[in-house]
């Protein structure tokens, strides 16, 4: 196959370029699909009153060019474990989910982090000009424009919840910026999942709760 | 002790009781307090020394807005004592005193120096000999200063931080007519942000007696969802982008409207030393009893023109201040209310007349009140002096219009008013308040409704009711009352004696005299008078003496104010630390996901355009030697990494190169040269063929972006079926050369790298250490090697791997010994913008035989006909100098001809090498090159050929 050397690798642990960070922020590694996650840091609840942020950059990405499905610029779209997110009209970013037919796999081309709280959007204000209001940015919007004073993007997942996309090399530099904002409200570094246990904890009540009824 | 009793709406909290030092000297205070109105309280009347003459200062504005008060207060020069709050135990010290503020040995320069300190003497006195410059620097700067930076640089570090705000409507200014803008606005439902340079918002109001007014429509304003940011003044209008400066926050904020509320500035007097302390605005004295609960002193005479003064010595009158006497240059005071109660309150009104002179040597003891013929002087007889410690002044008050020209308005000089005002505002930008004209508070309250009502409609807010109120809401403004009438002051005012200093700007102690000494050399208009005599130029920026410093002009050169002009309106709005817009130390910089572990490896890292890359590891001679002795690794993850496919793939890249693509077979590499249309060199790298639609490009590392754009914008013109992607960060790559690195790969591949199997310039994927990889088998050191790419996720992995397995890592300075040998190319340095192919020694590049046009096609035909005069080669030294990069190679005329490029010592060849730009007859081996560097003549021997394994066997083994 022609671009099989841009395949994971079967049995080596892949690494995100801020993994030296969250090592030193005091983060508890998980191996997941392939990659040395960072699932825990202490203090997790005291920072997510005002903002936490995780390095999501183990999740699945492709980069598909041609002919697209119709996408609505500014906006991503869900099909199923996907996320669709439209750079021009012949080229979109997918998060997540199975490489469509023709996709280059481009997971280790970005970083990502997630940012959540009640102060992520004056987190984000720290260092990007994209208005993130919520009159502005509903969840599912998708602003591509500077962040960081760098190429990239940003995902409203949720309500106070964001998913940022930057240049893979510019990791570190990444980090530090947004410790930096974090830090001034007294947020910090979480685990992959803290900001979206609300979800996956709902479920997994509900299932516990259906199965002792 | 000059404390008033508790006054209504005062800021200061008498409850606590609070201290701080000045110069050493514990002072009571109250939280609320500024350092200025608590020295104030506890009796100091002087709190400055001016910048030339050293002439003692005292409070004038009691808003932050002169500079007749700045003090320091630890590492940070430059407070404004008036408008700085205190906290318990700070620590404040006088500026620009010597000893001290009381008694200040530099006053000399005001006594004796004059003659030596005209205006513009800096291009006049202190000038020769030149070379005692440094003396008389150091002494002119520690003679006039206003504070001193720490000596150490961590001392003196401030930083901020930045935050974007983006919103509906800024409102810059929160007196009454800003509250009203930024009310209305938000009850339509925009989303606003107010921004106001004091610490409590509600401007005038609060202290000219209804607080409760300002206090509620700030309460109100709050409760709407603006969200109101103090002690922030905006610092410019940007095209719509105003940054606004809060501590140490630089907020940047981006509105899609602009109300301007900046209000007015209330302007001195200019007569006979009008700087004593004492001397006072009119506003200034109410600011310090309303607001603070100080008696600003016991006998005062107020000076105006117009009502402001009056509501001012009522004011003052109130408070228990003995108002001897109140000058009204009006003839008839205005004929209002305020001018019956001033003479019912028994206080001996003036009319037509104005002070001439205030009297005292360190402070005022007395002023001089006397009606003025129309050049200013005193009529003969007329003059009265009134025992004083106090004179209170209001020479008009000028719109604060300067965030309103930076956004395009024009300044407009308005006889009635004798001021200039602010017309034909930007499109985006709404004036209210008195800045628009608007002056008394429900005025200036419907104009601020107005302007909130018209920026939230335009928006789309608000319903059609809304509109129907702001109609009646604007007829209800046009049918308001026309402001008070003011009378237009002199240039100056004077009697008949010959001393004492008028000055127009107490800033930069610049005098009525120095403006008419000025126009009489040349310097006679406003621009040319501001940078001659400084006059504006202070840290206030002509809010007190722009004004003055027109009518001074005009009065010496006979033009009116109109035909003066004023300078032009620049941020920043106040002054700024630098450390303001300097904002977080972080810079942008790309590492690559080796790069840990290489500082692990005591890398001594270096900027490589916008990456960090590894320099050296300590002795890069040894790691140069060990890439020829056994097997080197170097990181090269920072090169362009562009995938192109599509079945127009190669027809895209025979389009954009001189050389041919599109012939290449899959699994093989060719090197490739990027020229521009005019055939000059842009870059370089190698080409792969994957399969027959896929090819990978590499770039330099600094030409990435700029090739990915250059592919971009070509394939957006040309319709061709192709696509390209950018991996540059995907993926990460080393380079591993050396006669033990095939052993070293065969040991980590599945793939068969043996000599047969794997040539010179084959690719191959196959894993290495495990991971799915991209080999191909290029050089750019001069020794067998290979080219490994792969997802830069597992870049430590793989690095420690070859490492681990015998590779010695080795950085960019010994990879530049090394492919100097091989007189590889570094575009950029060894070519500039004029290089083409033919003059970089590679004319095989240009493959002119193709069908198609290619860029640069037309340009590189020419110079294929007309050789350049110059051609680069390489050059061994004669004398194992190591000549400096652009050191000079001299023609055989002895003139300038060419330059070197790149130079090092090889330890391996035991020579100094180099490549250079040389005179084209010069271009052949054996030749003798004359380089000229620092100072000395230096022969060097041209070669052609690679100095080291100049046929490429070694390479190709």
């Amino acid at each position: 196959m022609s671009f099989a050397f841009l395949s994971p690798a079967a049995d080596v642990v892949a690494r995100s370029p801020m993994e030296r960070q969250a090592r030193a922020a005091g983060a508890r590694f998980e191996l997941r699909d392939g990659w040395n996650v960072a699932v825990a840091y202490a203090g997790e609840e005291q920072k997510l009153r005002s903002v936490g942020f995780s390095d999501c950059s183990h999740l699945r990405k492709y980069e598909l060019q041609g002919d697209l499905p119709s996408l609505e610029f500014g906006r991503s779209t869900v099909d199923g474990d996907a996320t669709w997110l439209p750079m021009t009209r012949t080229r979109a970013l997918i998060l997540g989910g199975e490489p469509p037919a023709g996709a280059l796999e481009v997971t280790t081309g970005f970083g990502l982090l997630r940012l959540a709280g009640p102060l992520a959007r004056e987190t984000f204000a720290r260092f990007t000009a994209i208005d993130l209001r919520p009159q502005v940015v509903r969840p599912g919007d998708w602003r591509p424009g500077s962040v960081a004073r760098t190429p990239g993007g940003i995902l409203c997942e949720a309500e106070g919840r964001f998913l940022m996309l930057f240049g893979a090399a510019l990791g570190q530099y990444v980090w530090t910026v947004v410790a930096d904002a974090a830090g001034r409200f007294g947020g910090g570094a979480v685990g992959a999942d803290a900001l979206v246990r609300g979800e996956a904890g709902d479920e997994a009540s509900a299932e516990a709760g259906a199965a002792g009824a | 002790m000059s404390r008033l009793p508790a006054q209504p709406g005062e800021r200061i909290d008498r409850t606590r009781p609070i201290t701080f030092t000045f110069d050493g000297k514990t002072i009571p205070a109250y939280p609320g307090d500024t350092i200025a109105s608590a020295l104030y309280a506890h009796g100091r009347r002087t709190f400055s020394r001016s910048f030339k003459y050293h002439r003692p200062r005292g409070e004038l504005c009691g808003c932050g807005q002169c500079a007749n008060s700045l003090v320091q207060i630890g590492p940070r020069p430059g407070v404004r004592a008036c408008a700085e709050p205190v906290t318990d135990g700070l620590a404040v010290k006088h500026t620009n005193a010597r000893p001290g503020l009381d008694f200040d040995v530099m006053r000399a320069t005001d006594i004796a120096g004059g003659p030596f300190t005209p205006p513009g003497f800096y291009y006049k006195t202190f000038i020769r000999p030149r070379r005692l410059w440094p003396v008389y620097e150091k002494v002119l700067r520690a003679a006039a200063g206003l504070g001193v930076l720490p000596k150490h640089q961590d001392d003196r570090e401030w930083r901020t931080e930045y935050r974007r705000r983006h919103c509906d409507v800024l409102v810059i200014g929160g007196g009454v007519a800003g509250l009203a803008a930024a009310l209305r606005a938000a009850q339509l439902g925009a989303d606003v942000v107010l921004c106001d340079e004091d610490v409590e918002p509600g401007g005038a109001l609060l202290h000219e007696g209804d607080h409760p007014r300002a206090r509620a429509l700030v309460e109100a304003a709050r409760a709407a969802g603006v969200e109101i940011l103090s002690g922030a003044p905006a610092l410019g209008f940007f095209d719509g982008l105003v940054p606004v400066w809060q501590g140490d926050t630089l907020h940047q904020v981006r509105a899609t409207r602009h109300i301007a509320a900046t209000g007015t500035i209330e302007q001195p007097l200019v007569f006979p030393d009008n700087d004593l302390p004492g001397v006072m605005l009119a506003g200034g004295a109410r600011r310090l009893a309303a607001l603070y609960g100080v008696k600003p002193g016991n006998a005062a005479v107020v000076a105006t023109t117009g009502d402001r003064g009056l509501e001012a010595a009522l004011a003052l009158h109130a408070v228990g201040v003995r108002v001897a006497a109140v000058a009204d240059l009006r003839p008839d005071a205005g004929g209002g209310t305020f001018a019956a109660q001033i003479e019912a309150a028994g206080i001996e009104l003036m009319r037509g007349a104005t002070v001439v002179r205030a009297i005292g040597r360190q402070a005022v003891t007395g002023a001089v009140l006397a009606p003025i013929d129309a050049r200013g002087y005193a009529l003969e007889g007329h003059a009265r002096t009134f025992a004083c410690d106090l004179v209170a002044v209001s020479g008009g008050a000028i719109p604060s219009t300067s965030l309103l020209l930076q956004g395009g308005a024009k300044a407009r000089y308005d006889e009635a008013t004798g001021r200039f005002v602010a017309d034909g505002l930007h499109d985006l930008v709404l004036a209210a308040g008195s800045v628009a004209g608007h002056e008394d508070a429900d005025s200036a309250e419907l104009s601020g409704s107005v302007a909130g009502a018209e920026a939230a409609l335009a928006l789309g807010f608000g319903e059609a009711a809304d509109r129907a109120t702001l109609e009646q809401d604007q007829s209800r403004l046009r049918d308001r009352p026309a402001p008070s009438p003011v009378a237009t002051p002199p240039a100056v005012a004077r009697d008949r004696e010959k001393r004492g200093k008028a000055f127009v700007d107490l800033d930069e102690d610049v005098t009525v005299k120095d403006i008419g000494l000025a126009a009489a050399e040349g310097y006679d208009s406003i621009e040319l008078s501001k940078r001659y005599t400084t006059v504006t130029m202070g840290p206030s920026q002509g809010r007190f003496s722009q004004l003055a410093s027109i009518r001074a002009l005009g009065a010496h050169t006979g033009l009116t104010e109109s035909e003066v002009g004023m300078t032009t309106a620049r941020p920043p709005w106040v002054s700024v630390p630098m450390g303001v817009f300097a904002g977080r130390p972080f810079e942008p910089a790309k590492r690559s996901a080796i790069h840990g572990r290489q500082r692990e490896q005591n890398a001594t890292v270096r900027w490589a355009g916008d990456w960090r890359r590894a320099y050296d590891y300590g002795d890069p001679e040894a790691e140069a030697l060990a890439v020829h002795e056994g097997a080197g690794i170097i990181d090269v993850s920072t090169l362009g990494k562009l995938l192109v496919r599509g079945s127009g793939a190669g027809k895209l890249l025979d389009q954009l190169y001189p050389n041919r693509f599109s012939n290449l077979k899959p699994g093989r590499v060719r090197y490739g040269v990027m020229t521009s249309d005019a055939g000059r060199i842009m870059d370089d790298g190698t080409i792969c063929r994957l399969d027959d639609d896929s090819f990978y490009v590499t770039t330099t590392s600094a030409g990435a972006s700029a090739v990915e754009e250059w592919f971009g914008w070509w394939l957006a013109t040309w319709d061709i079926d192709a696509r390209v992607t950018d991996l540059t960060q995907s993926l990460a790559a080393v380079n591993l050369a050396g006669p033990k690195a095939r052993e070293i790969l065969a040991q980590l591949s599945d793939a068969d790298v043996s000599a047969d199997a794997f040539a010179y310039l084959d690719s191959r994927q196959a894993t290495v250490a495990g991971v799915p990889a991209l080999l191909l088998r290029i050089g750019f050191v001069g020794e067998v090697g290979y080219e490994i790419h792969f997802p830069a996720a597992y870049g430590e992995h793989v690095w420690d791997a070859l490492v681990a397995a015998g590779a010695r890592p080795f950085g960019l300075e010994p990879q530049r010994v090394l492919r100097l040998q091989k007189l590889h190319v570094i575009v950029g340095q060894d070519t500039d913008s004029e290089s083409t192919p033919y003059g970089a020694a590679m004319p095989w590049i240009v493959k002119l035989d193709k069908d198609e046009d290619f860029i640069g096609r037309w340009a590189l035909e020419h110079a294929a006909e007309h050789p350049a005069e110059t051609a680069l080669v390489g050059f061994t030294m004669s004398n194992g100098h190591v000549p400096t990069e652009g050191a000079v190679v001299m023609a055989q005329n002895g003139g300038p001809m060419g330059q070197v490029t790149s130079a090092r010592r090889s330890r391996q060849l035991g020579a100094v090498i180099g490549m250079a730009w040389v005179p084209a007859a010069l271009a052949e081996d054996g030749a003798t090159i004359t380089i000229s560097d620092e100072g000395a003549r230096h022969a060097a021997t041209v070669t052609t050929s690679p100095f080291f394994d100049p046929e490429g066997k070694v390479l190709r083994s």
